[in-house]
């Protein structure tokens, strides 16, 4: 019997062969792939993190803050009671500049807005996809600091991002938020630091606000 | 049930009968063909409607696209950017003011609602209030001064109007004629005065297709004055509608569906009693307590035996045997002084002079009942006439059109269209360029109401100032800047209307006063309302004309509850929405009932000529039950010829059929089958699932919709759960506790009349995509609230129920379990939450929603839309793009913003802070949300009450939206045997 079948007994055809080195080579190439895959994924190139275009107006958040003295909210005014923080209107510009360095040549943009009344272009930093909704004013009313998310901004020349605002970064405070709240008075002060325990002080700040961070969709999704 | 029997709900005649055809359309939840993409000429259709720009944005190579952020060089003070800020203001349609709260963000307009300030009406809008905003941003809209039909420029038509109109001063005007949609607007009749004032020979007429003239014309018969009748529905014991669509077709429909379910609440244990009489069925008749479909020609003929038999004496017609004519005498005769009689529009004058006797013998006014001055025009065909014997007698030399569309929509024996065409001189002043601007030497952009100072008086005559939220987009004028022009004087809409203001209200400070009105939207305190009518004139039983006899076939002309005249056939979301009746998108037909089209051996969507006095139009068939007998009823408004991609060609021109002899309706029409059919895009038999499905839910229905009348009510309150038979539910899992918010909604369809407002607003406030009639017929339509209409009863006098169902946030839904990728999941408050980012289109979890209220995206409908059309679109929700699922998220938006503000400013949330958009603009308040934890909260309370009910409960789903059962109050004396309600399950 075997020798009746032994005519028509499949063989493989040779091409065969080579499945073996390519399959090796294709689950070589695949564990490299992911690992190069997540490491670009997670990489600060992509997230963005350290992105600091040029403006088209040289400001410094460094001289204005922290040798000038201004307040966050001096310029960002409505990060209190709205969802954008919003940049200020040229207006607030020459509310100083009108006397202050008026014919310096690199401040020439903002007059040319304030008299033209034509905005300013400025390159947005911080940018979240447009189907995530974020709220300033909800985080600061919590007492979620600028620093929490912007990093030392009045230590800035050029305002650069510096962390990754992916939704895992979104996640870990919204899970865990103790460490990052603070008293609602401290919130614009960037350099404060909790003089005791921050994750003590966030936990007892939590309970007195009744702050309960979400992680359902609808939060930031909608 | 019984097999045997008839159920007592079904969704629809095909649904009724079982058709196998309906039967294997229905096999897969998606029609066949549902994922091909649209054929090549529907495709360029569907760009088209989509408003399609030419320049696609540039595609940027860069993988992180470099956004600017443009802040204003000069902020106004108290603007904050990328919030919301609401005016107040109206819309005018047919002479009455509908008051408006529009939202505006970062200076555009992006939702119209009520004006809340409007008590009666509580914040209230129709559909095409809601729709308004679209009209705004139609790329298609009149853009630019035209010159017998080429670009031209204000400047061009100042300078002729210069030279023309001081020619046509030293004559005193003679020649010159000027046509105007109706209108209420002080500073509109200001600037008229001014305008005869310079040209005293001047003529002036006025033209509404659908006119509610013969009212005020019928009540001048009956007073010596012409009147404007005003209900107070809330005092009402007995309401007889006479062919009165009056909640819907009525401009102060939205405080009459108010009035109406306030006065029929069944807690209350007092319900008014509705009786309709019509040819057609509209969402009035679906809202009867008895019905009589009756033919339009046969309205007077009954009204008179009503009379007689009111009055004392005894009524010989041909009704005073009825049943329903006895019944209905003896309920009248029982509540003399809280009875009222309404007649609708298409009715001739002498039936509103004797509604006007009838109101009289039976105590109406001064109680439910009251009058006042009717400040209106006439604007019936009567004044058109007028005009086109003049143009005949070549007296019009110049005519001026101030809105309109007279070339379109004018009676079709006048012939309106060709002596435009032939006027030495013609200007029209139009938001469309139309059929009546293409004949027209000047064509000017007008201005939306959004763009544009001015004022209007509502329906019980309260002044509303109207504000522009932007400037014009494509520099219209409003007729009032228009007719200053052209005298010479040229102010602008602000200096108008300010004048028109203080002329009516002297003011000693005149701008707080001026401010005040701004920001209310209107005048309070100022409702014109005469104490009590002149004396009837006497004789009127006998004076009149007789009523005219019954001959045969009628065709009965009505206005459309989506396009109205048709001036709205440009706008897609309208055109979209579901008939509330009939469920019929994108298109009219001639509706008849079952027995009509049997007699005349017509199917369902087959075309058929109407002839009526030497004019005919081939249309489509659509079968209806609880027609009159040997009615033909067709929608005005459709088959336009110059209306912009959207509304060209999308239904028939019923226009055609319109004589001035005969606006209403017209006896004396031949029907016969022209051959082929139409396809026609229903949406009421959308949604079913597999043949087992079909089955199931066709033993469903009746347990879907629940009601039962008043004296079963008050015998047993829980009517609407104790037939519920089905093991105990038990859940699979452990159950989760909701310990902070617990959304949910109630929705009462014993004040539901349908009217379909929630779904247009729902579409505005969520950027809820249109896809166009051959993508609805496919199913895929996108509406996240969608009005479900069930007939009950006797197919050839049936009672008609309306359900809105969108998604139910089941506390155990089943669309979650089955999405592969997580997303779809529930939110700690409840909600079932959709991530659009993470779905990838399975599909499962619309075929595992028992309620089938979830949408696909089949194709990249936001795509391509143009850059004025997305405008309109709300920032605060995302807007879909290909191969995903949406469906109604309880406008979860709404929610978030309403927690947040609250919480900055450091109190709780209370109930009312959040309201959806459906609830927000329901006219009847038959949605309520909330808080389901706050014990304290409307919607908690609904959901306890003893009407309330989940649907589909046996599947144990812990839906957050529960419905009320209906309670009809139907008279003891029509009331055959026991409603079978609840037998069911």
């Amino acid at each position: 019997m075997a020798n009746d079948r032994s005519g028509s007994e499949f063989q493989f055809p040779k091409w065969t062969n080579a499945i073996r080195p390519l399959a090796t080579a294709a689950l070589l190439g695949g564990a490299v792939y992911t690992v190069v895959l997540i490491a670009y994924g997670l990489s600060p190139q992509t997230t963005n993190v350290g992105y600091a275009p040029e403006q088209p107006v040289p400001y410094s958040h460094a001289v204005h803050v922290s040798e000038l003295g201004l307040e966050c909210v001096y310029c960002h005014s409505t990060v209190e009671v709205a969802a954008q923080a919003s940049l200020p209107p040229t207006q607030t510009c020459m509310n100083c500049h009108n006397s202050v360095f008026p014919d310096k040549e690199s401040l020439a943009p903002v007059l040319v807005s304030y008299e033209t009344g034509l905005p300013i272009e400025w390159l947005r930093v911080h940018d979240l996809p447009d189907f995530v909704f974020f709220n300033h004013s909800a985080h600061l009313t919590a007492g979620v600091s600028c620093v929490s998310c912007h990093g030392r901004v009045d230590q800035m020349d050029v305002v650069a991002q510096i962390e990754s605002l992916s939704m895992k970064w979104c996640l870990d405070c919204h899970r865990d938020p103790d460490p990052h709240l603070r008293p609602r008075d401290k919130v614009a002060n960037l350099a404060w630091v909790p003089e005791g325990d921050a994750r003590e002080l966030g936990a007892t700040l939590r309970a007195q606000n009744g702050i309960q961070p979400s992680t359902s969709c609808s939060i930031c999704h909608r | 049930m019984n097999e045997s029997k008839r159920p007592s709900h079904w969704r629809s005649l095909r649904a009724l009968e079982a058709g196998d055809a309906l039967r294997d359309e229905t096999r897969a939840e998606f029609p066949e063909g549902a994922d091909q993409a649209p054929a090549a000429l529907s495709r360029r259709r569907f760009l088209q409607l989509m408003g399609a720009s030419v320049a696609l944005a540039g595609m940027s190579g860069c993988r992180w696209p470099r956004e600017t952020i443009v802040p204003y060089a000069h902020r106004a003070p108290g603007q904050i950017p990328g919030e919301t800020t609401s005016f107040a203001t109206a819309m005018e349609l047919g002479g009455v003011a509908q008051g408006v709260l529009a939202t505006s963000f970062d200076g555009r307009p992006i939702k119209v609602d009520g004006n809340p300030g409007i008590i009666s009406t509580g914040g209230a809008a129709g559909p095409m209030l809601q729709a308004s905003v679209l009209e705004l941003y139609d790329p298609h809209r009149s853009k630019s001064v035209l010159k017998a039909g080429e670009a031209s420029s204000w400047q061009a038509f100042e300078l002729f109007a210069e030279e023309h109109f001081a020619a046509l001063k030293a004559s005193g005007g003679e020649g010159l004629s000027i046509l105007s949609e109706s209108s209420s607007s002080p500073s509109l009749t200001m600037q008229r005065k001014a305008f005869l004032a310079e040209f005293p020979a001047a003529q002036w007429y006025s033209y509404e297709a659908l006119s509610r003239e013969n009212i005020s014309a019928g009540l001048e018969v009956a007073y010596g004055t012409r009147l404007r009748p005003r209900f107070d529905l809330e005092k009402c014991q007995v309401i007889v509608s006479l062919d009165d669509d009056f909640l819907s077709d009525h401009p102060d429909a939205l405080s009459l569906n108010r009035a109406f379910a306030r006065g029929r609440r069944a807690e209350s244990g007092h319900m008014n009693r509705l009786y309709m009489l019509e040819p057609g069925f509209s969402i009035t008749g679906g809202m009867a307590d008895q019905r009589l479909p009756i033919k339009a020609s046969q309205v007077q003929a009954f009204l008179l035996d009503l009379i007689d038999a009111v009055g004392g004496g005894a009524a010989h017609g041909e009704w005073a045997h009825h049943p329903f004519f006895e019944a209905l005498r003896r309920d009248l005769l029982a509540h003399r002084g809280k009875a009222v009689v309404t007649a609708g529009a298409r009715q001739s004058i002498e039936v509103h002079a004797l509604v006007a006797l009838l109101n009289q013998e039976l105590g109406a006014p001064g109680e439910t009942l009251h009058y006042s001055e009717e400040k209106l025009d006439p604007s019936g065909a009567a004044s058109i006439k007028r005009l086109s014997a003049e143009m005949s007698r070549g007296r019009v030399k110049t005519l001026l059109m101030l809105g309109g569309n007279p070339a379109y929509d004018a009676p079709v024996d006048l012939g309106f269209a060709d002596k435009l065409g032939t006027l030495e001189s013609s200007i029209h002043l139009s938001l469309h360029a139309n059929e009546t601007s293409a004949l027209c030497k000047w064509q000017l952009p007008r201005s939306h109401y959004l763009e544009s100072w001015g004022d209007a008086l509502t329906w019980d005559g309260t002044y509303c100032t109207t504000q522009p939220l932007i400037e014009a987009l494509y520099g219209g004028k409003t007729s009032q800047e228009l007719l200053s022009l052209l005298i010479g004087e040229g102010r602008n809409g602000y200096d108008i209307a300010r004048a028109a203001l203080a002329e009516r209200f002297p003011s000693s400070d005149f701008e707080k006063f001026w401010r005040k009105t701004l920001h209310a939207g209107l005048v309070e305190g100022h409702r014109s309302t005469l104490p009590a009518p002149p004396p009837m004139a006497v004789g009127l039983r006998h004076r009149l004309a007789p009523p005219s006899k019954d001959e045969g076939l009628e065709l009965v002309f009505a206005g459309d509850p989506k396009v109205h005249d048709g001036r709205f056939a440009g706008n897609s979301w309208l055109q979209e929405l579901p008939d509330p009746v009939s469920k019929l998108t994108w298109d009219n037909t001639a509706q008849m009932n079952p027995a009509t089209a049997e007699k005349l051996g017509v199917k369902d969507g087959e075309l058929v000529k109407l002839s009526v006095q030497g004019q005919d139009l081939t249309l489509p068939a659509l079968i209806l039950p609880g027609l009159a007998p040997e009615t033909v009823l067709v929608n005005l408004g459709y088959g336009r010829k110059i209306a912009g991609p959207v509304g060209e060609d999308v239904g028939f021109d019923t226009y055609v059929l319109r004589a001035s002899a005969h606006m209403g309706f017209a006896q004396g029409l031949s029907v016969s089958k022209a051959g082929g059919k139409h396809t026609l895009a229903m949406t009421q038999d959308h949604w079913l699932i597999d043949a087992v499905g079909f089955n199931e839910r066709a033993r469903r229905v009746p347990s879907l919709t629940r009601e039962g009348n008043l004296a079963e009510y008050k015998k047993d309150p829980h009517f609407a759960t104790s037939h519920e038979h089905h093991p105990p539910l038990i859940s699979l899992w452990d159950e989760h506790v909701y310990e902070g918010h617990r959304w949910g909604m109630s929705i009462d369809l014993n004040s539901c009349t349908g009217c379909s407002a929630c779904s247009v607003a729902c579409q505005a406030e969520n950027n809820i995509s249109v896809v166009g009639k051959e993508e609805v017929a496919r199913g895929r339509e996108m509406s996240w609230i969608r009005l479900d209409r069930y007939f009950s009863g006797d197919p050839e006098d049936p009672g008609m129920i309306q359900q809105p169902v969108a998604c139910s946030h089941c506390e155990l839904a089943p669309c979650e379990g089955v999405c592969p990728v997580g997303a779809t999941a529930h939110s700690d408050e409840g909600l079932n939450d959709m991530a659009y980012n993470r779905c990838i289109g399975t599909r499962y979890c619309a075929n595992n929603c028992p309620f089938k209220v979830r949408r696909f995206n089949w194709f990249d409908y936001n795509k391509e839309i143009g850059e004025t059309e997305s405008l309109v679109f709300n920032p605060d929700v995302t807007v879909r793009g290909r191969g995903v699922m949406e469906k109604c998220s309880y406008c979860v938006q709404r929610i978030e913003g309403a927690k947040i503000t609250a919480k900055n400013e450091g109190r709780p949330l209370v109930d009312g802070d959040v309201t959806p958009a459906c609830a927000q603009t329901c006219p009847a308040d038959a949605i309520v949300f909330g808080d389901l934890n706050d014990k304290e909260s409307r919607v908690w309370k609904m959901h306890e009450n003893a009407r309330s009910y989940s649907l589909l409960g046996e599947l144990n789903l812990k839906s957050r939206t529960a419905y009320m059962a209906r309670v009809k109050n139907p008279n003891p004396e029509l009331v055959e045997d026991s409603v079978e309600h609840g037998h069911h399950g």
